[in-house]
This record gives structure tokens, C-alpha cells and sequence, in this order.
């Protein structure tokens, strides 16, 4: 029922691409893929799209150095003559974060393979530049439509990148607008993404660069999505003017952008602000913001009939942020439960409240990434006028141990005025700056109330 | 020496073994059926040692010769002669004796009726440590009622209680001569009940003063009723070794709760010990409320306990 969406990477599959120079644009008058015989008065197909994106196409390896076997693939696509691509951050980030343990190799169509470079990395919206040992390489446009977003649902698109390390496909499939719901940016494209073809190219007919694979829905059916090209098209140019020499140190750089990445989404969280849900005699908190999925829940149906009556709400930010192979991050979790008996006596509704609370977070612990967790707890009412319950609260945090400054945070809060009603509230922060989780942790107790 | 004396031969937990009634001016003792009082103590002589009277009419035993020699009750030192004192106990090779004279006190007569109270207390003490626990699992049942939800535990703490004291009764019966089981039965109930509310006290006071370390460490005061019974009984079998079983127990538990603190601290820890799992009724609160403010300057404070964490090695 729950839609998750999920890295296409499988695991060890990433898929790859090659991208075109930074400041140019493909349009309709300019395709690249012009030189095909008839672009002019037919429009292309697969296969005159296929042969034009043939010697731009990179399948892009993540090697364990001591092993000299492959850990990672993904495709990548060229986007300069001097050898620039694009692929996606997920690709490379087991490279970016352990230099020494794993290289990069890239492989061509025509079986050439090489060394590869990385440049420069945009965590947020999984994008790296990575330079090939080649010069005077043939390569990719960005659609100018795509860039300025332009483009009309159900255009058809080709998207192209080596699946399973089957070997370089084109697939094709349409584009259906940024998708709705999310906070990180992305295009829905109905067509088959497969693990492996993560950081290829989607073009359109004319063989401009309108995307880059990067995830497909596990519980779907051709629901696949991509970077939108303005954003390849920002770090090229971030990168030309940056110059290029690469970060010396990617972790800590993974770290600034996954601060700067988190700092938006709380200023946007904070900014969108929360509506009052009212629940049994309370009101809770919830966010405003767009990118919240919500779901209902409730115990009614249950047989034997349980002996307290659970109602609720389940909220999920769509703001997945990819950090390693072993590590996303980046979710909300609101959750308000509103609990009543009419049979149950104090202590045994108590008992039965005590399950109702779990202080977790979501993804489980890996101690390779974060600290073991530490919590404080009281009884806490937040300001003395008003209709505010006293509340049974308990705050648990954990560091994450590569990215000072950065968190994962939960906080629940249980009402105090009555031994036969409650209202469970639970906010689970991953990756979060410190003031930003105290700032809406504060907003979250303050605005649990009575309804009169 | 004209009066008659009794000289008893203890066992080596201090308890008679045999009395012999003997008068005249001096009594022998040995292994040769010569003697007065007979030693079947190997490392005693046949003719090993001699009771008589000092001038001042104290009993005076006299070692006639022996390899091994006659000790003080206490001591390693070997005496030719040695004026007993008041408890009156010496030693031959491995064995000990007493001499007590006629006048010697003895505990007035135990009545019949203090059995059939212990049985009243016994059955008292039963009922209360079986509501308690009824009373509790009743507290923490919210799902459909099920008799065997009630009849699981208490029989399974019942079937308990009555092997600890059994065994204890074996123990004494071994080694002490009597089972008195229902003393070990009234000890094994009252540690019950004292198991019983050292749960409930830990979890009121952890839910009452949103103090997580008390449910983390109830074991001590778990470990602390154990030890405080396994005393007591073993003071009820033998009275004359209380210091040693005190010193015994109390070493077992500070042992005990040291291992087991350091089990925690070397585990992750549980979830128990983060933070409060089980609620009460809003009205069993014991701290005061607190205000935002101060809340969330707790808060503040993990975070730099946190960061500590981040500086040490995964």
C-alpha cells in the first residue's frame, strides 16, 4: 500500500550515461542527432537515435582496487568533447567516499575502457562529473524545452544505459512531468529503468539530453524516474567556473551538501508551516508541506475487537537523500495516534498505550554510520496558558559519525490528562541539523492541544 | 572432680554428635576402649588426652603424650595443658569436644503452637504474594481475558517457591539433621513478595520520576532480595555461622552486580535502559512538570554527549 520510492540501483547496479558540453543546448532546430539520414524531413527513430548516442555512451565501473573486479556499475554519458561526463552520484559514491579501497573505469560501446576522474559531485540531486583519459569525443546536447521546462506530457523519449551489464540498450518511453509530491526534484518517465542504467541519458527523438536515469519504483510497472537536465546543466557550469581540480576530500564535501541540502528542506518544512488535524478531543500538527504522503490508519476491524480504539494518522516526506550504498537518509515521519477504552482500567489502558509508542528509527541502526543512540525524557507542558495537555516526553538522538553536525532524530510525545484517552505523537528526523530538530520539535509539543 | 559432667562429641558444623555422662576425679579420652569417652577419630591417639580439675575447680584437659597433640578451640597451637574456657570446646586430631557441667542453661521448652503459626503465616504470606502478582498481571492485561494469562505464572511462581524450598529443606536435612520446611517456605514466599515489589516500585518510580535507570538497574535490587533469602536461610539452618554466610552472600551478589553491569555496559544498550517503556496512569506522576524551556535544555546537553560519541572509535 505504501508507495517507497527506491534507488533503481539494486545494490551493486548503477546505470550510466554520457552527457554534452556545458553550455550547449540542443534544440529542435539543432538535433544531435542531425547527421542521421532523413532527420530533416522524417523523425528519427530508435535505431537513428541508438547510432548517434552509440560512441557517447559510457558504462562507468566502480573497481575494488585490491581485487580488480567490479563492485558498482552504473552507465554515464560524454557531454564534452575533452571527455566531461555526466553520471549519477550514486554511481561513484562508494568511490567518492573510500578513495583508496575502490577506481573508476569507464567501458565504451566499441569495447574501449580507461580510467576516470571525479570532478565534482551534487549529492542532492545524485549527479557527479567524472573526466574520461580522451579527447575529441563525440557527445551529448541538453534539450533547451527540458532546461526551461517546456516539455508537454507524452512526448516520447529514448532512454538508453546498460542494464544487468547486459550490454548498451535503448528503451523507450514517455515523459510525464516532474512528479508530483517530492521534495528533490524529478521527471516521471513511463519506460523500463533497470539497475545498471542509472546516470544514462534520456533523450528525446532528436537525441538532446531531457534527463539522467536515476530510480525506478519497486511495486511499479514502467515507473521510472530522472534528474532533470537543468541540474546536470548547473553543476557543468558550477564546475567550469569552480575549476578542475576536484574536492580534496569528497567526504567532507558529501557532508557540506548533505548539510546545505537538509538546511533547504527544514527552511521549506518550517516555512510551509503545520495544520491543525483534530483527533478525538485534541488537535495535532501536520505538516503543510506538499511532499508529505499521508495515510490513515485504525484497529476497528481487528477481531477479537481490541479493547481500545486506535485511530491515526502516518506521514512520510518523499525526501530520500542518497549517501552510500548502506546508507539513505533524509525522511520525516509524522505520525499522531489517537487512543480510547471505555473498558480498559487506568493502568491496563496505560499498558496498552505503552505499545502504541515506539521510539525508533526508521531505517534501523548500522554502527558503521552512526552512534548508538542517547535519549532524554520528562513529563513537559509547554506553556502554561492555553489548552496544552501535559505531555509525556521522550527525545532520542543519534550523531551520524562521518558528517559532524548531522543527526537522526525522534521525538514522541504522549497526553497526560486522561487515564482513558490519549494522543500518541511521534516526529522522526533523519540527517537533520541540531537547531533545526529542536526548532520543530518545540513547534510539534506547542502545537498539541484540546480542542474546547 | 566429684560432679558430673557431660562431655559431648560435635560434628564439624558444631553440632552433637554424641554425650557421654561422666563423674570421678579424672576422665580419659582415646580411641582404646579404656577410655571413659571414645574418639573414632584416626588421627586421635588411644590414649590421647585427660580431663581433670585445677585448683580453683576449672576443667583442665592435660594431653598425655600425642602426636597430634590437644588444641584450643581456635587455635593452631598445640598445648600440653589447657584450662577451657567458658564455651568449653577443644580439639583432638579432627574433632572437637565440649565439656558442659549440670548447671548449664538450656532454652526453655518450644510449644506445638508455634508450628501451626508458622503454617498461618505461611498460608498468609502465600495469598498476598499471589494477589500481588495477580493483581499486577491483571494491571497489564489489555488483550482479550484468558485464564491461562492468570494461571501460566502463578502456578509457574508457585511450582518455584516451592522447589527453592525444598532444596533448601534438602540442604538442611544433608547437612544439618532437620528439613524445617516451613521456614525455607515462609523465607522463599517473603522473597517472592520482595521480587514482586522491587519490579513494582522500579517501574512506578522509573514512570513517576521519567527516571529510565531505574528499570536498567532493578536487577540490583532483584539480586539484593536473593541474596538477603539465600542469608536467611542459611541463618535459620545454622546460627552459629551467620557472620560467614553474610560475608559468602553479600561477596556472590556484589559479583553478580558487578558482572552483570559490565554485561550492559559492553552490550548495546537496550532499549530498557534509554528511556521509560512502561506507562502508567497519568496520576501515579511524581516529578514535577516541566516547562519547555528546561526540557529542551536537556536536549542541548545530549547533543554534546552525542558529539563526545562521535569522537570515540565505532
Amino acid at each position: 500500500m505504501t508507495v517507497t520510492p527506491v534507488q533503481s540501483v539494486s545494490r551493486r547496479l548503477a546505470a550510466l550515461a554520457a552527457l554534452l558540453a556545458v553550455a550547449a543546448f540542443a534544440d529542435r532546430a539543432a538535433p544531435a542527432a542531425a547527421q542521421s539520414p532523413g532527420a530533416a524531413a522524417q523523425p528519427p527513430t530508435a535505431e537513428d537515435v541508438y547510432a548517434a548516442a552509440r560512441p557517447r555512451l559510457l558504462q562507468i565501473r566502480t573497481i575494488v582496487e585490491a581485487a580488480g573486479r567490479q563492485f558498482v556499475i552504473g552507465s554515464g554519458f560524454l557531454v564534452s568533447a575533452d571527455g566531461l561526463a555526466i553520471t549519477n552520484y550514486h554511481v561513484v559514491s562508494q568511490y567518492a567516499l573510500e578513495p583508496k579501497t575502490y577506481r573508476l573505469e569507464y567501458a565504451m560501446a566499441d569495447g574501449t575502457t580507461g580510467k576516470l576522474a571525479l570532478l565534482a559531485i551534487d549529492v542532492a540531486d545524485d549527479l557527479a562529473v567524472v573526466r574520461l583519459d580522451r579527447h575529441d569525443t563525440p557527445f551529448f546536447a541538453f534539450s533547451k524545452r527540458a532546461v526551461d521546462g517546456a516539455m508537454p506530457k507524452g512526448e516520447h523519449l529514448y532512454s538508453m544505459g546498460n542494464p544487468l551489464d547486459l550490454g548498451f540498450t535503448i528503451v523507450d518511453g514517455t515523459y510525464n512531468g516532474p512528479v508530483e509530491r517530492t521534495y528533490n526534484q524529478r521527471i516521471h518517465f513511463s519506460g523500463a529503468l533497470n539497475p545498471g542504467m542509472s546516470g544514462g541519458p534520456t533523450v528525446t527523438p532528436d537525441g538532446a539530453v531531457v534527463g539522467i536515469n536515476v530510480a525506478h519504483q519497486i511495486g511499479g510497472e514502467l515507473v521510472s524516474f530522472l534528474v532533470p537536465a537543468k541540474f546536470a546543466v548547473a553543476l557543468l557550469a558550477k564546475h567550469a567556473e569552480d575549476g578542475e581540480a576536484p574536492p580534496p576530500n569528497f567526504t567532507a564535501e558529501i557532508g557540506r551538501q548533505f548539510q546545505e541540502w537538509q538546511d533547504g528542506l527544514y527552511r521549506s518544512f518550517d516555512g510551509l508551516g503545520f495544520r491543525p488535524i483534530a483527533l478525538g478531543r485534541y488537535e495535532a500538527p501536520e505538516s503543510a508541506a506538499p511532499w508529505f504522503q499521508c495515510w490513515g490508519r485504525t484497529n476497528v476491524d481487528l477481531v477479537p475487537k481490541p479493547r481500545a480504539i486506535v485511530d491515526g494518522t502516518m506521514c512520510s516526506s518523499d525526501t530520500q537523500l542518497f549517501i552510500a550504498n548502506d546508507l539513505v537518509t533524509g525522511l520525516i515521519h509524522l505520525t499522531h495516534t489517537y487512543v480510547k477504552s471505555d473498558t480498559l482500567n487506568q493502568f491496563q489502558f496505560a499498558a496498552f498505550l505503552s505499545q502504541q509508542v515506539q521510539v525508533g528509527f526508521p531505517g534501523g541502526w548500522s554502527r558503521k554510520w552512526q552512534t548508538r543512540q542517547r535519549c532524554s525524557e520528562g513529563f513537559v507542558k509547554a506553556s502554561s496558558e492555553g489548552a496544552r495537555p501535559t505531555l509525556r516526553t521522550v527525545w532520542c538522538a543519534r550523531a551520524y559519525r562521518a558528517f559532524p553536525g548531522l543527526y537522526d532524530v525522534t521525538l514522541s510525545a504522549v497526553t497526560q490528562d486522561s487515564g482513558s484517552d490519549a494522543l500518541v505523537s511521534q516526529l522522526a528526523m533523519q540527517g537533520v541539523l541540531y537547531d533545526n530538530a529542536v526548532a520543530i520539535g518545540k513547534r510539534f509539543i506547542e502545537d498539541v492541544q484540546w480542542i474546547k | 572432680m566429684d560432679q558430673v559432667i557431660w562431655v559431648e562429641v560435635l560434628s564439624r558444623h558444631r553440632t552433637v554428635q554424641s554425650r557421654h555422662r561422666c563423674t570421678g576425679p579424672e576422665i580419659r579420652i582415646g580411641r582404646a576402649y579404656t577410655n571413659d569417652v571414645i574418639v573414632d577419630d584416626p588421627f586421635v591417639a588411644p590414649e590421647h588426652a585427660r580431663l581433670s580439675c585445677d585448683a580453683e575447680g576449672r576443667v583442665v584437659v592435660t594431653d598425655l603424650g600425642t602426636a597430634n597433640g590437644l588444641h584450643a578451640a581456635h587455635s593452631r597451637q598445640r598445648s600440653d595443658r589447657l584450662a577451657l574456657g567458658d564455651d568449653g570446646v577443644f580439639r583432638i586430631g579432627h574433632t572437637y569436644l565440649r565439656v558442659r557441667d549440670t548447671a548449664h542453661a538450656v532454652a526453655p521448652e518450644r510449644q506445638f503452637a508455634h508450628r501451626a503459626g508458622s503454617w498461618v503465616a505461611i498460608a498468609v504470606l502465600a495469598v498476598a504474594v499471589l494477589a500481588f502478582e495477580a493483581a499486577s498481571l491483571w494491571l497489564g492485561d489489555y488483550s482479550e481475558p484468558r485464564v491461562s494469562t492468570y494461571m501460566v505464572p502463578l502456578l509457574g511462581g508457585s511450582i518455584m517457591v516451592g522447589l527453592w524450598s525444598g532444596m533448601w529443606s534438602i540442604v538442611s536435612r544433608i547437612f544439618f539433621g532437620t528439613a524445617r520446611f516451613e521456614q525455607n517456605l515462609l523465607i522463599a514466599l517473603g522473597g517472592a513478595l520482595g521480587f514482586e515489589m522491587v519490579g513494582a516500585l522500579s517501574s512506578l518510580g522509573a514512570f513517576g520520576l521519567s527516571w529510565s535507570t531505574l528499570v536498567g538497574y532493578n536487577f540490583v535490587g532483584l539480586f539484593g532480595v536473593v541474596a538477603a533469602i539465600c542469608f536467611i536461610h542459611l541463618r535459620q539452618i545454622n546460627p552459629a555461622r551467620s557472620a560467614l554466610a553474610a560475608s559468602v552472600v553479600s561477596g556472590i551478589f556484589l559479583g553478580a552486580v558487578a558482572i552483570q553491569m559490565l554485561m550492559q555496559s559492553d552490550a548495546r544498550p537496550v532499549a530498557s535502559q534509554l528511556y521509560v517503556r512502561n506507562l502508567l496512569p497519568p496520576s501515579l506522576r511524581l516529578a514535577p512538570v516541566a516547562n519547555e524551556a528546561s526540557f529542551f535544555s536537556g536536549v542541548e546537553k545530549l547533543r554534546g554527549q552525542l558529539d563526545e560519541d562521535r569522537a570515540k572509535e565505532p
